[in-house]
């Protein structure tokens, strides 16, 4: 009786643990049923039962590496399109052979026309959905629709959004004023009171046959992607482009540049060229009286020159102390640009706003509503402190001497 | 009942674990917007206040359990239905941790797995380790609290290296004045977590040390107080008030931002590791909490009712409510009306009667 219980027990416990194990295996996807996808474009579609037009990069995991490749693309893009974005992914699973992975999108691209439409709908799903992370970037692709910035070969790299992120990473850190902007910088940037969020533009330059391979056989390839100027939003609405000079402001107010170049006149078609580097960015705002709110930028950076094609005795400190005066002039020329470009587009996407309701948020709350009006009309100051600290491997140029 | 000693350290990494819990990764506080962080400071404060209450009561009984020592100052049958609800207490408190826990894997990684089959593996492991007795829970604690600690630092340095904390986000501080704060902190944030230590009474009694047991707990609660302030500052700082607001698990998304050149990414995964502790050891001790009251109370073993406790607490934790939302809801809820009920004013009668009595009568040896 005794033995006869024990074996029921010692045969039904491994069948109870097999099973409890197995309950591991209720949401596996195995890795030969999944499809990586890399990239989002986002286009408006024609009419409201198909609003939204999803075109999702795929990667061919056989034609990245493995013996298994045909010489074929190694990324494929689906469409698929509905009234909700949801719905958008859900229809291009009709298409695909495998499940669509949503953990590793690198890029979401957004069309110049869905922007400027608005695109606070089409958020929420990349916040909520619990495969997607945050560090997605955001593109708008400017003039464009976006399924091009997907479908554009590019040399570096066999997945053409991976390549957009490296050519992001690399201009913010050389030349720059664009930077990454995620997913949760654009929803904290939508909800910015009387202002928006800023992000990247993305194009494609050069004509057709950008989605084959054949477009790279060239030494100068048919079509390149490139990042472009930023996309300045009020709320959740494009309103317009930064380039130049209000881009670099921009991008020095929100204290997001790695190092840029700085070129400064000093005579007709003279020029001095720095590297400017180590930004150190504070806004204050002064708001006692919050009607009238006096924002000033203080701004401390350094700066190493790099191109002195003249006659200037770069070993005399005045002569560089100058030079740093005219970088300093060079660089409030640029907030200036950068500030009345805001207030052109009257959103305060550079947030001045915060900076009052850091400050005085009692007299925030008054003002929150016309903020508008007090943005167009306060006052504005800029405090910028650059040090030349260096002259690199020479001092005096070469034509130093030919003066004399 | 006392032939088992629990060392102090066990029971400071218990405490902590405890403490940490589930309140580690929902959003705590948020009731004080950017404030939520020194909500919780407040909070832990004012549960150290009632925690020192609850040691008053072990430095009386030092060898009973809270449901031993009310029959002993209410009288045997008020005493003993007020034990019942203190049962009934642990019980409902294990259950809604459960739920919490299992709903919030489902959220995070498992969207299609049942919740019940969840909440069963979670609650089986959990029985599994209270049927091999409560020191093994302790011993147990010490070494997954080492493990969520280098966790945590390895998250936070990391975050520090990322760039992603913007120190500007917590500013200004106490936008709409202290109120919301003192609200928060009366509504939730005595009570969860820092309230929930009245189980500990029940566990107490098995402290190897009566002098410094009590201290050694509440510094694990100081110390938990900090790391929960702590991280809800780190949450505000990366991702703002408002989504940290409009998450349920905000530390998910702030450790998603963690990306060291490519190369240290999608380090989330931590996190849903960090619940799962923090959800056993939660459960675990109301789970057992609740059994040393039905022993003491019915004199029944405390490895017969193990399994049958595990079923009623499995089935709580799923029919208390339809969905999460409903579910947080009435968590909501209970904190400032049920809870305090039993977390602040029924000790305060234990406490006074034991004065008055300790006072009135002649002090007895031992």
């Amino acid at each position: 009786m005794q033995s006869k219980r024990l074996f029921f027990i010692g045969s039904l416990l491994p069948c109870l643990m097999i099973i409890l194990s197995l309950t591991g295996c209720w949401d596996s996807v195995e890795l030969n049923r999944r499809a990586i996808v890399s990239g989002v474009a986002i286009d408006r579609g024609p009419t409201d039962e198909e609003k939204y037009v999803l075109s999702f990069q795929v990667i061919i995991a056989d034609e990245i590496s493995g013996e298994n490749a045909r010489g074929a693309s190694p990324v494929v893009v689906y469409k698929g399109s509905g009234r909700t974005m949801f719905e958008a992914l859900a229809n291009a699973s009709r298409q695909t052979a495998r499940f669509l992975s949503l953990g590793h999108i690198r890029v979401i691209i957004i069309s110049e026309k869905f922007a400027r439409e608005g695109i606070k709908d089409m958020m929420d799903v990349f916040e909520r959905e619990s495969e997607t992370r945050l560090s997605s970037y955001i593109f708008i692709s400017k003039g464009q629709p976006a399924i091009e910035s997907l479908t554009t070969m590019t040399a570096f790299g066999k997945i053409p959004a991976n390549d957009l992120v490296e050519k992001l990473q690399t201009t913010s850190k050389q030349y720059g004023y664009n930077y990454r902007m995620e997913v949760d910088d654009i929803v904290r940037g939508i909800q910015l009171p009387g202002g928006g969020p800023i992000v990247n533009g993305v194009m494609v330059i050069g004509g057709d046959q950008q989605g084959s391979n054949d477009s790279l056989k060239d030494i100068k390839p048919k079509a390149i992607l490139r990042v472009t100027d930023l996309a300045a939003f009020k709320e959740d609405k494009l309103k317009g482009w930064l380039q130049g000079d209000e881009a670099v402001g921009t991008s020095l107010i929100k204290n997001e540049i790695t190092q840029i170049p700085e070129v400064v006149s000093i005579g007709e078609n003279e020029y001095v060229s720095f590297i400017v580097y180590l930004s150190q960015v504070h806004i204050h705002a002064e708001a006692k009286d919050p009607e009238h709110p006096i924002i000033t930028i203080y701004i401390s950076e350094q700066a190493g020159l790099e191109e002195s094609p003249n006659a200037l005795d770069l070993t005399d400190p005045k002569v560089v102390n100058n030079l740093s005066e005219l970088l300093e002039q060079n660089i409030k020329d640029k907030l200036h640009a950068a500030v009345s470009a805001a207030r052109s587009l009257k959103s305060d996407y550079l947030g001045f706003g915060e900076a009052v309701e850091r400050e005085n948020p009692r007299g925030w709350k008054q003002v929150k509503d016309h903020w508008d009006s007090i943005f167009a009309t306060c006052e504005i100051k800029f405090d910028v402190d650059i040090v030349v600290r260096h002259t690199d491997m020479r001092n005096n140029s070469f034509q130093f001497n030919n003066i004399r | 009942m006392g032939n088992i000693k629990i060392g102090l350290l066990q029971f400071f990494t218990l405490t902590v674990l405890f403490e940490l819990g589930t309140a580690l990764v929902v959003n705590l506080g948020m009731e004080s917007d950017k404030d939520a962080w020194i909500s919780i400071l407040l909070g832990n404060l004012m549960g150290l206040i009632v925690f020192a209450g609850y040691a008053y009561l072990y430095k009386k009984f030092p060898n009973l359990p809270l449901t031993a020592y009310i029959r002993q100052l209410f009288g045997k049958y008020v005493g003993s239905v007020i034990s019942i609800a203190y049962i009934v207490l642990f019980l409902n408190l294990a259950g809604r941790d459960l739920r919490d826990g299992g709903s919030m894997l489902v959220m995070a990684t498992m969207h299609r797995t049942p919740l019940f089959i969840i909440s069963m593996l979670m609650i089986l492991s959990s029985a599994y380790v209270l049927h091999k007795g409560v020191e093994v829970l302790t011993r147990t604690s010490l070494v997954f609290a080492v493990l969520v600690i280098l966790i945590g630092l390895f998250c936070s340095s990391m975050l520090m290296f990322s760039g992603s904390i913007n120190l500007n986000r917590l500013l200004p501080v106490f936008e709409n004045g202290i109120n919301p704060v003192l609200s928060s902190v009366l509504h939730q944030n005595y009570m969860f977590p820092f309230g929930e230590m009245i189980c500990f009474t029940m566990l107490m009694p098995y402290l190897n040390n009566v002098k410094k047991g009590p201290w050694v707990i509440a510094a694990g609660m100081f110390v938990s107080g900090i790391l929960l302030s702590l991280t809800m500052v780190l949450n505000i700082s990366v991702l703002g008030t408002d989504i940290v607001k409009r998450s349920p698990l905000p530390l998910m998304p702030t450790i998603s931002k963690i990306s060291i050149s490519d190369f240290i990414q999608r380090v989330d995964i931590l996190i849903v590791m960090v619940l799962i502790i923090g959800v056993f050891f939660k459960l675990s001790v109301f789970f057992a909490a609740a059994l040393i009251g039905i022993s003491e109370l019915f004199k029944i073993p405390y490895r017969r009712m193990v399994y049958p406790v595990a079923l009623i607490i499995l089935f709580s934790s799923i029919l208390n409510a339809r969905s999460f939302t409903e579910h947080i809801e009435e968590g909501g809820k209970l904190l400032y009306t049920v809870f305090p009920f039993f977390m602040v004013l029924i000790p305060l009668l234990l406490i006074i009667i034991t004065a008055i009595r300790s006072h009135s009568s002649p002090p007895r040896s031992g």
